[in-house]
């Protein structure tokens, strides 16, 4: 075989100039990923108004139930103003920052679109995220404005709030996110084995609904809450929620590793699935 | 050192055979019975550098499995196979860095945005220096001449448009080959001519190995070197473009319009294909009669009111080439 003695090409200079610099430019690779990704959802900023709107409805229709609910006083810990803010902020996290992770992941494995991705030096899960943290920055602003507005106006600002808090229920919120995200991931993943995996993604919105993000998990009864404790669906949505409504310094220690946790937890199964994937269509073609 | 060299090179497909009826799938689900689909038979393959390669046959024959298997998404069952002297499958994100592909179906731009963005990312992710780019991306633009629609966005582009960008953005980071599967799909004569000398020029000014799949024959008449035919995942024929081109390429398909009925003598080298009314389909053999004077023929024949010449459809070229390579068998 006539390479050299590596096997490997004589690579140009002036074309190594990232390969072997380390992961500092490798993220920068990633970060321009998502700037593309967030440029394309400013120009087409129009994209985000029905959402916009459906959000606004969905939030004053909630407002209204709860109202009627509360005479005063607190259910399970939270004041009526707090579980408005606390809709504001699963609805915002579920539904404004959601991305078509799930449609995504299955069309290009399902019609071999795949294939185009892996003749780029870059991987195509970190790929996927960096695209979708890229989008979810916009929509985290316009909802992010949206769900402060309604709030305000609707039941005004929380009594004592701490600001100072603020930032780790932000941490909280961005776990989630990444939580969400990566088990979408896995669940689109399945489609390199299964043909039919709709199902998954249908249960697993409707579990993610359930427990926390329609209501706060201290309103399901007491079995169920132990239960959906050893889940990892109320991390997305009920965890930083609750932090962000009502901050306390021993729930913060008890949500967060479990965030952290759950987190590993998606990110190391999508790319288990990935790279299990990825030998069969290999082996097998698209 | 060669860029591609493949020897022995098989491929086989798994597929799921899905029994009919109610009875079959509920088995299937248990015990799945598969089919072996056989893509690409033991080939052998050298591609030595600034050759210019078409890969030629019809649909389902093997080329993108081969195309595949050489980009490192396909691992091959048997055989070996460099590229650059690197192993595709093992080092694919190595490969990566100096292959280049353009799928005519398939676009690598942003949808909603200008080229000058896509050229950006693409310049990140293949790790080329800023500085670099921007020289690059200046030397494309005016090499493609892309002046007018660098800022436009790619989905307010004509098709032609289009695959100039796509062409100018695999190019970004310099790769020594150039993979090209059905890059003149769809586009009008004017703008095929344009591409094909735009990847011929690349091919003589730097001197980049190309490796092209097309349906039609004007590609690999106009752009090739050499070409390599495959059917049912074998190679059917390899050689010359200038060899194959007096073999096969010499044929013209020609379709007249006469303003008023007319009767066509046929001549030597002519072949009358269909005729009805006032319109005739003519096979032209253009190593006995040159276009020229089949063209001064018809003008003299009576008073034409519409004129085209066509290649005939490779699909018709590789059934001659089968149908030829069986007598030379027998």
């Amino acid at each position: 075989m006539p390479a050299n003695p590596q096997g490997q090409v004589a690579v140009p200079d002036h074309k190594r100039w990232g390969a072997d610099r380390g992961p500092v430019l490798k993220l920068g690779k990633y970060l321009a990923i998502a700037k593309i990704n967030l440029h394309q959802a400013i120009v087409y900023r129009s994209n985000v108004l029905g959402g916009l709107l459906f959000y606004a409805l969905f939030i004053f229709v909630f407002f209204s139930l709860w109202r009627a609910i509360y005479h005063g006083g607190e259910v399970q810990g939270y004041s009526l103003r707090q579980v408005v803010w606390y809709l504001c902020i699963t609805e915002l996290l579920v539904f404004g920052c959601r991305t078509p992770v799930f449609t995504q992941m299955n069309e290009d494995i399902k019609t071999g679109a795949l294939a185009y991705q892996l003749i780029r030096p870059c991987h195509y899960v970190a790929y996927q995220f960096a695209g979708a943290v890229g989008r979810m920055v916009f929509n985290l602003v316009c909802f992010g404005i949206l769900a402060v507005v309604l709030g305000m106006v609707m039941v005004g600002p929380l009594p004592d709030y701490a600001l100072t808090k603020l930032p780790l229920g932000i941490l909280s919120a961005c776990l989630g996110l990444v939580i969400n995200f990566f088990l979408l991931m896995c669940l689109g993943l399945t489609a390199f084995r299964l043909e039919e995996n709709g199902a998954f993604y249908l249960v697993y919105q409707k579990l993610v609904f359930m427990l926390g993000m329609f209501i706060p998990l201290e309103f399901l009864p007491g079995w169920l809450q132990r239960i959906a404790r050893w889940l990892p669906f109320p991390y997305v949505a009920w965890a930083p929620a609750r932090l962000l409504v009502a901050f306390s310094w021993p729930l913060f220690w008890q949500i967060l590793p479990l965030q952290v946790f759950w987190a590993a937890i998606a990110i190391g199964l999508s790319l288990l699935l990935y790279r299990q994937g990825m030998r069969g269509l290999q082996a097998n073609g698209g | 050192m060669n860029m591609i060299e493949a020897y022995d090179l098989s491929k086989t497909y798994r597929t799921r055979v899905r029994g009919e009826g109610l009875a079959a799938s509920a088995r299937a689900m248990f015990r799945p019975v598969y089919r072996e689909v056989l893509a690409v038979q033991s080939i052998d393959l050298v591609v030595p550098p600034g050759e210019i390669v078409a890969f030629i046959g019809p649909n389902g024959a093997g080329k993108s499995t081969t195309i595949k298997m050489m980009t490192g998404i396909l691992r091959p069952n048997s055989g070996s196979i460099r590229v650059l002297g690197l192993d595709p499958v093992r080092e694919r994100s190595n490969l990566s860095y100096h292959i280049g592909t353009v799928f005519g179906q398939k676009s690598q731009l942003w949808f909603h945005l200008p080229p000058t963005d896509s050229f950006t990312l693409l310049g990140r992710i293949y790790d080329v220096a800023p500085g670099v780019l921007k020289k690059r991306i200046a030397m494309l633009t005016e090499r493609f001449e892309l002046g007018a629609l660098l800022d436009v966005p790619v989905r307010k582009m004509s098709l032609g448009q289009r695959i100039r960008c796509e062409v100018a953005a695999s190019l970004l980071h310099e790769p020594e080959i150039l993979f090209l599967d059905e890059p003149t799909i769809g586009l009008d004569v004017v703008v095929k001519q344009a591409i094909r000398e735009l990847i011929r020029d690349l091919n003589q000014e730097k001197g980049t190995t190309i490796f092209l799949t097309s349906h039609d024959a004007g590609d690999v008449e106009h752009v090739c070197r050499r070409a390599i035919v495959i059917d049912h995942g074998r190679i059917v024929l390899d050689q010359p473009v200038k060899k194959l081109k007096y073999d096969y390429l010499n044929r013209k398909i020609i379709a007249v319009r006469f303003t008023e009925k007319h009767d066509l003598k046929t001549l030597p080298g002519i072949e009358v294909q269909k005729t009805g009314g006032l319109g005739s389909r003519l096979l032209v053999d253009t190593r006995i009669r040159p276009i020229g004077e089949v063209m001064s023929w018809l003008v003299g024949s009576g008073a034409v009111a519409d004129i085209t010449v066509e290649d005939p459809p490779m699909e018709e070229i590789i059934a001659t080439i089968f149908s030829s390579q069986d007598e030379g068998g027998a």
